[in-house]
């Protein structure tokens, strides 16, 4: 379901869900074909949220747990959220787990300083 | 799997041909082949047969007085929709076009005259398979049929079991009246809530979302509901005597973390100082409650908080405000926000207060209110996510 639409030379890889809706229905898949990437070596990650118009509490524990699992050896960031997804980051304090920006260039760009 | 399967009942074979000698030549070598015939002199007495027998096999002859070929096939067609019956037909050379509309009627295959042996052999013969795979099919999803119904009365044995650990609707706890509405998306729900008189003049009460829904979430939500009691949360809820719940919920933090788990929970566990007139709160994740008064004018209570066990570094605060002897405190579970409308929109937190401040003159009719709101914006399909809607309504005056 994910897709992958830019690779830096960095190594930073911005990844679209590739569902409008990240629920219970879907998420165990798309939390095992994103730590498929990551044990593939690509662990600066950039999730693309803009054609998710809708996140359930399941999408949010695959998020975590994607984090979880990357831990300190890697990145995971996300951008352009819809308004209620962004209600809810802010409902659950995911605001202070993952560094949110406006678009996927800017979150590149962030993620670029991090060294 | 197999053995519980019942035996097919012996293959009777209608044979229908206006033609005496034809037809007994057809029943004998079909006899021979092992069936049972039975034999019909035209249209009318073959559909008898084959209703009376229920016959799934049925050769016919396409020229017969009254009901010919093509309106027998038409009218077994329209009879028996429980089963199929294969029909087999029997034409002349020059009857092509004939086949046509036989196959439109529901004719499934045809012989050509003379009959031969060889060919009505291997035409049953292929039939014969056909139909034993039918109803093989047939007796496995009778037994997965029946498998369904016995899982679906456990689930509605455990929702039972579920509904009776909540409080009942309505219910006084010293001077607080507790409302609340219990909706599981499907038999079994991942919401829990309770409520209890901690001690004089304090009110505990919780409300808990486990993510996800479905058995898996109810599972968790039952144990939560058998282990976080009164006598729990006196002794979990309090700091050197001061109510303070993040202290509960961080301690079911601990509890519940698994490193490799996804499981987790929402929660909103309170505490009401009547006293004081203040809630203590610690809200972890779960919605921001609407503090109302009877004029529906609403503040929304809190700014969100870490959910539980869903990270080991999360910190929990307790936090402070005001709950007048005249407020309403209106909890609902993020199932009455995200419920979506055909047009996938969802409800939103402004659609619950107007619902929930329409009814705050009367706040036992709020759960109510927002339930029928919600059931109406589903338009008849049902929740997606489990709800629940908990009232808290103090200084009651009967």
């Amino acid at each position: 379901m994910i897709r992958m639409t830019e690779e830096t030379n960095e190594g930073i890889c911005v990844v679209s869900p590739g569902t409008e809706r990240l629920t219970a229905a879907n998420a165990s898949m798309f939390k095992e074909e994103m730590l498929a990437l990551v044990d593939d070596g690509k662990d600066r990650l950039v999730i693309d949220f803009s054609d998710v118009t809708f996140l359930d509490s399941s999408g949010l524990g695959a998020l975590v747990g994607l984090l979880k699992r990357v831990g300190n050896r890697g990145d995971i960031v996300v951008c352009t959220l819809a308004d209620n997804v962004q209600q809810m980051f802010r409902i659950t304090r995911m605001n202070k787990v993952f560094a949110s920006y406006a678009d996927a260039a800017s979150a590149v760009r962030a993620l670029k300083e991090r060294v | 799997m197999q053995q519980q399967l019942s035996k097919p009942a012996p293959v009777q074979v209608v044979v229908a041909d206006d033609d005496a000698f034809q037809r007994a030549y057809t029943a004998a070598i079909l006899r021979k082949l092992g069936y049972e015939t039975r034999e019909a002199a035209d249209g009318l007495e073959a559909l008898e047969l084959v209703r009376a027998l229920k016959a799934r096999i049925l050769v016919c002859d396409l020229d017969m007085p009254g009901l010919d070929g093509h309106e027998l096939a038409r009218r077994v067609r329209a009879e028996f929709t429980d089963y199929y019956v294969h029909i087999l037909m029997v034409t002349g050379q020059e009857q092509n076009r004939e086949r046509e509309r036989a196959l439109e009627a529901g004719v499934d295959d045809f012989m050509r005259k003379p009959l031969d042996t060889i060919t009505l052999k291997a035409r049953i013969r292929t039939t014969d398979r056909l139909m034993r795979h039918e109803i093989l099919l047939a007796e496995r999803s009778r037994v997965l049929e029946e498998a369904k119904e016995r899982i679906e009365e456990d689930l509605r044995a455990a929702a039972d079991a579920q509904m009776r650990m909540l409080p009942p609707p309505r219910l006084k706890v010293a001077d607080c009246l507790f409302h609340s509405a219990f909706k599981p998306s499907n038999f079994l729900s991942g919401d829990m809530f309770a409520f209890y008189e901690l001690s004089p003049g304090y009110i505990g009460f919780y409300a808990i979302d486990v993510a996800g829904h479905g058995v898996h979430a109810s599972l968790m939500s039952v144990a939560l509901g058998h282990l976080v009691t009164a006598g729990m949360m006196r002794e979990n809820a309090f700091t050197d005597g001061r109510p303070d719940p993040a202290r509960l919920v961080a301690q079911l933090n601990r509890r519940f973390f698994r490193d490799d788990g996804t499981e987790y929970f929402t929660m909103f566990c309170g505490i009401l100082e009547a006293e004081t007139e203040q809630l203590h709160y610690c809200q972890a994740g779960y919605p921001s409650p609407l503090m109302m008064s009877r004029s529906g004018a609403a503040r929304e209570v809190g700014d969100g908080g870490f959910p539980v066990a869903l990270l080991d570094s999360a910190e929990f605060e307790s936090q402070v405000t005001r709950f007048g002897a005249e407020d309403i405190l209106v909890m609902f579970s993020d199932g009455a926000t995200e419920a979506e409308n055909r047009e996938g929109l969802a409800f939103g937190e402004s659609r619950v207060e107007a619902v929930a401040a329409s009814a705050a003159v009367m706040p036992s009719t709020i759960p109510g209110r927002i339930v029928e709101a919600l059931t109406e914006w589903r338009a008849g399909r049902l929740l997606d996510d489990d709800l629940t809607v908990l009232v808290c309504e103090r200084k009651h005056v009967s």
